[in-house]
């Protein structure tokens, strides 16, 4: 066995190259490591401005076993060299100058493609059907169990004499499924104020529930009664998740509501609400997109709606035609995706068998940067 | 009419304006997102003024009027001036009130703040075990079918599961027996009692290879259904709401749905 | 009321007292099991286990007080394996409540290996808007980040002299109890190809299994279990490890309570039909 050597190699070769895909003001300098690579220290990686003759400023350095380095903040259009020094222990060897190589920004990100075609098929697909409800062909969508019992579960709690308890979830006015509560609540709310039941709706983010207090105020207007509507049911409680959970509990066991929706973003929350929820004998409607939730809430409340359900609630219990008709695309959109998955299956097992790499190339295109 | 017009115009060019910013990284569009996401974080910190206001109103008015449960108001608001008053005078001596040498830190922090979340956070273990137990009943195939999965999974993940999973799988079963015996005894036609006494057979037999395999490859099944047929559907869910929520925001940012607006 | 009735409508209450005996018992007891651990927590490990001395480990602390019990123990046995190893260690949050305990664990370790702060070890804090810290963290840190909790400049930390953006961040953990995960995934390894290894909550978990299967991550630690692993792995049996009994025994109780529910329910039904 021969020691390893304590001479310092330079890396065989060096490339310089604009950053791809980004906004100008950056190379990426990349190298073939050192035959000595084991016993390196660091590569420091040295830029020349404007020539090869140029003072070396040193960029920074990277540890063994790293062939990569992205220098940032350059003048775009400005010419750029690069070498490496190789450095073990205290000696170090120097590679050849790379090329040359210029920043620049770019206008389109070509790792994105695939998803920019995706885009404009479903984008084409949604204006389609759009311009088929406009004119006027009826669209079909299927029974939402959860949704159905929207207006029944309002009814049996106001023959209770129950209050209603809306509790909107954790999530921000950005977060989609937010949203999706919201017009559930307006139907909620509609329904109250025709029975003229009592609405509770407890919030965790204050942009939420002045949304939310709107929508209870246009709901309750919908159905004739905005003398009923009381903006203080509407109200702000912590931002904190699980203060919020122990505050909204505690309204459950004190009001004894008898119809409780959950409907929006939950977190590890979502049990101790619908739990409470059960024990005190409330009908329960939940909803989410939270993936992980989706399971305790089935255990523990009487509807649940999954996921992409709850986006289709608006269009469900509007039944507008210009809703629906996007609802219709994305089941074609889901059509067309079973259809690439297929295809992708087929293509890698393919692939896989005949150690054919030319079939990985379906799954490359999809794969974004 | 203006009140409605010009948010929806407000959300269609930002909306567009940022789907199209995802494929150009080109200035001013490369860092857009990340320009909205800090207008969205100033407006939003202000909003908490907004809350403040809703929460503190909503109890004083509780007290003021003498409600019922008025105290829990009451309670409220001298826990809210208290972490607030504390917090403020620790960030002004010490300049930060996490840092390690603040009262707030060492004292409220520590001793109120971090148990209160962990004693809600840790009422789900009570929550899950009588919430599983009165949902999983086999009541049809399917129920059935989950409540096997779920014993698996639960048994297979942690230490000693796996022999604890024989005793358990072992008494399921000779009460399955006992079960399809008595409801054999119960039935009338020759047919029904020979399936019902072959079902009953089947489940005592099935002890053996229970006993003889579960030990050893529990766990990896465990894993199996956690690997495949969990992230099956699972994954399934997440397309479906993927595609919903680029159909929601279209909606949106076309102003079909607009019940967020007045 | 007969016995079948009462194992098919068991009160909450039992149910409630049985865990809590079945949680209380086995820690006051001091029981502790010998754990095989996971597959995906070894290869978190191995990761961790591979990387040159001086590497730098990117901590970010997304969680709080609630997930605590879970996360905490995680965060030390990685603390002392990245001590240990002589890597160096970053820590930021993305969750302001539960940075303090970030720290405090971070102090803790780095006095039991005698290490510098400053020069092993920084604590960087928090930064509002998540996903533009992320981003920016890969464009240049000192956009971020351009001085420590404390206000010291980033600069004058020899620890961070040479840490830029993503490229000279070796590994980075997320210790997460929420979605905060899954943007990390989304901007940090999909954007900048970042190594990244994720512990989670038992809740959140599952979620975060097909980042695994697809490579996106390199290693996940999941609940107490996760946590318990990795503390064997690295031999420093702590908090975690002493849990497991108390997790196996609810465990079968859940499975005992489920068994007894059904065996209620049939003969429930059965006595119905007759």
């Amino acid at each position: 066995m021969k020691s390893p050597p304590i001479v310092p190699l330079p890396v065989p070769s060096v490339r310089a190259y604009d950053t791809p895909n980004d906004a100008g003001g950056s190379i990426t300098v990349e190298w073939e490591l050192s035959p000595v690579d084991s016993v390196v220290r660091m590569y420091e990686v040295y830029r020349l401005e404007g020539s090869p003759e140029a003072e070396p400023v040193s960029a920074g350095f990277v540890l063994r076993g790293t062939q990569k380095f992205q220098d940032n903040n350059l003048k775009d259009g400005e010419t750029y060299y690069y070498f490496v020094r190789t450095w073990v222990g205290e000696e170090y060897a120097d590679s050849r100058l790379s090329n040359p190589a210029v920043p620049s920004a770019q206008w389109f990100h070509t790792g994105r493609k695939s998803a920019l075609v995706i885009l404009l098929i479903y984008g084409g697909l949604l204006f389609y059907y759009l311009q088929q409800a406009r004119s006027g062909k009826p669209l079909y969508i299927r029974k939402i169990a959860g949704l159905e019992a929207v207006d029944e579960a309002v009814g049996r709690s106001t023959e209770m004499g129950r209050p209603i308890l809306f509790i909107p979830g954790i999530g921000y006015v950005s977060d989609i499924p937010t949203l999706a509560a919201l017009a559930i609540l307006k139907r909620v709310a509609k329904k109250a104020a025709e029975y003229e039941a009592e609405i509770i709706v407890p919030n965790f983010d204050p942009i939420v529930m002045t949304a939310a207090q709107e929508v209870v105020k246009e709901g309750f207007m919908e159905a004739g009664r905005p003398d009923l509507y009381n903006e203080k049911n509407v109200y702000f409680l912590t931002a904190d998740q699980f203060g919020y959970a122990a505050g909204v509990d505690g309204i459950m066991v004190r009001e004894k509501p008898g119809a409780v929706f959950l409907q929006g973003v939950f977190y590890a929350e979502s049990l101790i609400l619908a739990e409470t929820g059960h024990s005190i004998g409330a009908i329960q409607i939940s909803g989410t997109t939270s993936v992980t939730q989706l399971p305790f809430f089935i255990a523990a409340t009487d509807y649940t709606l999954i996921g992409e359900e709850m986006y289709a609630a608006s269009a469900y219990l509007s039944r507008d035609p210009l809703s629906l008709s996007t609802i219709k695309a994305e089941d074609v959109a889901k059509l067309g995706f079973i259809a690439v998955f297929l295809i992708g299956i087929l293509l890698e097992t393919l692939a896989a068998i005949t150690g054919n790499q030319a079939l990985h190339f379906f799954k490359n295109w999809f794969s974004l940067f | 009419m203006m009140r409605r017009t010009i948010p929806l115009i407000i959300t269609f060019i930002s909306g567009i304006l940022l789907v199209f910013a995802l494929f150009i990284p080109h200035k001013p569009f490369g860092n857009l997102e990340e320009r909205f996401n800090d207008w969205y974080i100033i407006v939003s910190g202000f909003t908490m003024i907004l809350g403040m206001d809703s929460l503190l109103l909503h109890h004083w008015n509780k007290i003021r009027r003498r409600q019922a449960d008025w105290f829990h108001s009451a309670a409220l608001i001298v826990a809210f001036a208290v972490t607030l008053v504390w917090g403020f005078y620790s960030g002004i001596k010490v300049g930060n009130p996490f840092d390690p040498k603040s009262t707030f830190l060492q004292y409220f922090y520590t001793y109120v703040f971090v148990p209160l979340q962990a004693t809600m956070f840790s009422l789900l273990a009570f929550f899950i075990a009588s919430a599983a137990y009165r949902a999983f009943r086999a009541r049809t195939l399917n129920a059935t079918l989950l409540l096997v999965a779920a014993v698996v999974v639960m048994l297979g993940r942690v230490p000693k599961g796996s022999g604890a999973s024989v005793v358990l799988f072992g008494i399921a079963l000779v009460a399955l027996a006992v079960g399809l015996v008595l409801h054999g005894r119960s039935l009338v036609d020759l047919r029904g009692q020979l399936l019902a006494y072959g079902g009953a057979a089947l489940s005592i037999l099935a002890i053996i290879p229970i006993a003889k395999y579960f030990p050893t490859y529990l766990p990896a099944v465990a894993d199996w259904i956690m690997n495949i047929p969990q992230l099956a559907a699972k994954r399934g869910i997440f397309i479906g709401i993927a595609l919903g929520g680029i159909a929601m925001s279209l909606r949106i940012i076309l102003g079909i749905e607009r019940t967020y607006l007045k | 009321m007969n016995l079948w009735d009462r194992l098919a409508t068991i009160d909450r209450r039992i149910i409630y007292l049985l865990v809590a005996l079945g949680v209380i018992i086995p820690i006051v007891a001091k029981l502790s099991f010998r754990v095989t651990p996971l597959r995906e927590v070894r290869q978190a490990y191995e990761e961790i286990e591979k990387l040159p001395p001086g590497s730098v480990v990117l901590f970010s602390i997304d969680y709080d007080a609630a997930s605590m019990p879970e996360l905490q123990p995680m965060l030390v046995a990685m603390l002392d394996h990245c001590f240990r190893k002589n890597l160096k260690v970053l820590m930021m949050g993305h969750w302001p409540l539960g940075l303090p305990l970030g720290q405090i664990a971070l102090e803790q370790v780095a006095q039991k290996y005698h290490k510098k702060y400053g020069v092993d070890y920084a604590f960087l804090g928090f930064r509002p808007g998540v996903a533009a810290v992320m981003i920016n963290l890969g464009k240049d840190l000192r956009q971020v980040f351009n001085t420590d909790y404390r206000g010291t400049p980033v600069d004058s930390l020899p620890v961070l002299r040479n840490v830029h953006n993503y490229n000279d961040i070796a590994i980075l953990v997320g210790l997460e109890a929420g979605a905060t995960g899954d943007a990390w995934v989304q901007f940090a390894q999909a954007r900048y190809n970042q190594k990244i290894i994720l512990g989670a909550t038992a809740v959140v978990a599952p979620d975060l299994y097909p980042y695994l299967q697809a490579g996106q991550i390199v290693g996940l630690i999941g609940g107490l279990r996760g946590a318990a692993d990795y503390e064997q792995l690295v031999q420093v049996p702590g908090p975690a490890f002493l849990g497991m009994p108390a997790q196996t025994i609810i465990h079968i109780l859940v499975v005992v309570l489920i068994i007894l529910g059904n065996l209620g329910y049939f003969a429930r039904r059965q006595g119905g039909r007759r």
